[in-house]
């Protein structure tokens, strides 16, 4: 049974959720989508294809001490959470809710990351389908749907008057206002998205580890950390212990595979410096090693690689060209 | 699409192919929206068919010399384009035996993204004094070219004037959603260094956390080792995901290399830069 | 000057001209405000604007570097250079809204101990009226 909240309605929870977690939502911040914390509702946009970065930042957040060392006896104390108050997500289209599901995979499974395992716990999500997509969007073909509710705790679908409401945990049912009617109306159909081939595609890149394919592609690679930063599903970070005055602290920060230095080792030397092989390990990780082990491609269809990479290096085609070279060699 | 200008690249470039003078050509084909462009780069005869240039040409592609040095290329530059090259010889990162010049005479660009495209110009090509690039062995000539001659530093004056504490709120804003990609430093042919100071671990400058003030750090660093060096191609301003205005942040500084020291880089690649020379007398703002 | 509020400076003096003028001041029990550190450094042309931006960040609210009287740098030409890098920085810190005054230029030779005195001193009270480096 699905419940409907009108517009007016919406405000008012918002408002109600604001005054007791905080709540991050999508925002206008010039010319930009972000995920943001509000004080006010009038902040939140709903007018966006998507955000211009995932919403991982609130699980993995691009700088985060892990804990820091206070006193001189030497015992370091971890800081706590920086979530003081629990914490809701707003807005978050399908494909990102599933971002966060496929991070569960490393950050939860044990021994299970901390800080990540306590964000996680205490941050409710309320997701927004999609009623159109973008011309980057591919979600379909890599296990998500624009109406997909798999992964949030609530999902609302736009119609005219509000929106249908969709409880999918205990923990959205505790969330939701008191006074919801039933919906009277039917979830609307998800909008068609191209579809992108991607079946052969983890044994393609198995297959073609060490064809050209990848020097050239890298060719015009800059080696940039766009992808890996605006991606709702990429996750290595770099750890560094900096003295900080007396109070040492262990700081974590987003990194990327593909920034030079990334593999270099002590002693300066780096396996893995040259152009094609650090492309190459990007989608090797998404569409190879990910799967291996999680059993599931790395990658949700949002298109954010696809809009924001500078030279235009576009998953789809990659995955379409991998899977053809399979196709020529006839293997 | 102007089809006469593209036939002389795509002509000029199977040459260099075929008879081997060039390793390969840097160039242009029509990116996966198309409707764009994006860099590419043909190292068969065969493969010139696809190289286009149009207004979506946005891109630098002299930075990828840095990547090739040991190979001789050939590469589709606009006139500010082969500014970078004239920097990179200068500072002797390029031979220039290594490298065969294909200049365009530019139209100017649009302001494009993924799957889209502006109808307006970029704001450098509508103060953009050039019309042939400074340096190249070949020159594609396009239908003729008519571009608006506007004021370069409107809106770095703009800036200038506003009271102190509106500059610094704004600038701070702006570095605060810094999410340290390096977007900008990895598209801009200036910025070659084997080891950036931002990797530097000993010491220290910058370190890896994301956070306003390290992002101050990089970004005023960036700007000012750009000082005298920067070209105005703007690529960083375009690259960067989160809108960070680095064309306003950098032509500061090319403003203020032109009005002290009379000097804009990249035009000629035997000129010494202003930070590597210096003169007995001169009033610089800050004597008495 | 607010007796709460001490402001925080770092000095970067060359060898050769200016820390020996700030020794000279030493030796002659001239006084000063205490609120700067001095750093050594062969030539104020080896000061990189990296070393200024990061005194900054960590909380400094003024710096200063003082070289040799542009003409008698003991390297020749080290403080030219550095009269050009830091004409442009200032500009530059200005224009980001960091404000020109936090950085300050001078040229003291090793007899000018007074002349030292009064620049710091100086440097000391403007930097106390306009704050500490707040937002940073």
């Amino acid at each position: 049974m699905n419940l409907f909240i009108s517009r007016d309605e919406l405000i008012r929870w918002l408002d109600q959720l604001l005054r007791e977690r905080i709540l991050a939502a999508p925002v206008q911040v010039q010319g930009l989508t972000l995920f943001q914390p509000i004080s006010k509702v009038e902040e939140v946009t709903l007018d966006f294809g998507n955000t211009t970065l995932s919403p991982k930042e609130w699980f993995l957040p691009p700088t985060e001490t892990l804990f820091s060392m206070q006193g001189n006896d030497g015992h370091p104390q971890l800081v706590p959470s920086t979530i003081e108050k629990d914490a809701v997500i707003f807005g978050l289209r399908p494909c990102d809710a599933k971002g966060i599901a496929l991070m569960d995979g490393p950050f939860l499974r044990e021994p299970g990351d901390a800080l990540y395992q306590e964000r996680r716990a205490r941050t409710s999500l309320i997701g927004l389908s999609c009623r159109q997509v973008q011309p980057e969007c591919f979600c379909t073909s890599v296990g998500s749907a624009p109406n997909d509710s798999s992964h949030v705790d609530i999902l609302l679908t736009e119609i005219e008057n509000g929106y249908i409401v969709q409880v999918i945990t205990e923990k959205g049912k505790a969330l939701l206002p008191e006074g919801l009617t039933e919906s009277k109306e039917e979830l609307p159909a998800p909008p068609e998205l191209q579809a992108v081939p991607t079946k052969e595609v983890t044994q393609a890149v198995r297959e073609f580890f060490d064809n050209p394919y990848w020097e050239q592609l890298a060719d015009r690679c800059l080696h940039c950390n766009i992808c890996a930063y605006v991606c709702p599903t990429c996750y290595c970070f770099d750890v560094r212990d900096y003295p900080n005055k007396g109070n040492p602290e262990r700081v974590r920060s987003w990194d990327s595979c593909q920034s030079t230095g990334f593999t270099r080792i002590a002693g300066g030397y780096d396996p893995r410096a040259a152009k094609g092989a650090r492309l190459r390990q990007r989608f090797s990780h998404k569409l190879l090693y990910f799967p291996e082990e999680f059993q599931d491609i790395a990658c949700v269809g949002c298109g954010r690689c696809v809009k924001s990479c500078p030279v235009n290096i576009d998953i789809r085609e990659v995955m379409s060209d991998l899977q053809q070279l399979e196709a020529k060699s006839g293997s | 699409m102007d089809s006469e200008l593209i036939q002389q690249i795509r002509y000029q470039a199977r040459d260099l192919l075929e008879s081997g003078t060039v390793k390969g050509v840097i160039g242009y084909e029509r990116a996966s929206d198309g409707l764009t462009a994006r860099p590419f780069f043909a190292y068969e005869p065969a493969a010139v068919e696809r190289l286009i240039f149009d207004e979506t040409c946005s891109h630098n592609l002299a930075r990828y010399l840095v990547d090739k040095k040991n190979e001789k290329m050939a590469v589709v530059v606009k006139p500010c384009d082969s500014r970078a090259i004239n920097l990179l010889l200068n500072e002797e990162q390029i031979k220039r035996d290594m490298v065969f010049v294909i200049g365009v005479t530019c139209p100017g660009v649009v302001e494009t993204s993924w799957n889209h495209k502006d109808e307006e110009l970029q704001a450098r090509c509508k103060t953009c004094q050039l019309v042939e690039p400074p340096v190249y062995d070949f020159l594609a000539n396009g239908e003729a070219v008519e571009r608006p001659q506007g004021e370069p530093y409107l809106d770095v004056q703009q800036m200038e004037t506003k009271p102190i504490t509106e500059r610094k709120a704004f600038w701070s804003e702006q570095f605060d959603r810094c999410i340290r990609c390096y977007a900008c430093r990895q598209v801009c042919p200036g910025c070659y260094c084997p080891e950036c100071f931002v990797e530097q671990l000993n010491p220290l400058w910058v370190g890896i956390r994301i956070a306003p003030k390290e992002n101050e750090l990089w970004q005023i660093m960036r700007a000012f080792h750009l000082a005298g060096r920067c070209i105005g191609c703007d690529e960083c301003e375009r690259v960067c995901p989160v809108d960070i205005p680095l064309s306003l942040l950098n032509r500061k500084l090319e403003k203020e290399v032109k009005e002290l020291f009379d000097f804009q880089a990249g035009l000629n690649p035997e000129e010494q830069p202003p930070l590597a020379t210096f003169k007995k007398e001169e009033k610089l703002g800050f004597e008495e | 000057m607010n007796s709460e509020y001490q402001p925080k400076i770092i000095g970067f003096l060359c060898n050769w001209c200016s820390y020996a003028g700030a020794d000279m001041a030493g030796t002659s029990r001239m006084r000063y405000e205490p609120n700067i550190r001095i750093i050594r450094v062969p030539c104020s042309g080896r000061v990189d604007p990296i070393l200024l931006l990061k005194c900054f960040q960590q909380g400094v609210d003024g710096v200063l570097v003082s070289g040799c009287h542009p003409g008698d740098c003991h390297y020749n030409e080290g403080n030219y250079h550095a009269r050009r890098k830091f004409a442009l920085l200032r500009d530059l810190l200005d224009y980001l809204g960091i404000g020109k005054e936090r950085l300050r230029i001078e040229w003291c030779s090793a007899s000018e101990g007074q002349r030292f005195v009064d620049k710091v001193s100086n440097f000391t009270k403007e930097i106390a009226e306009l704050g500490p480096r707040s937002g940073s």
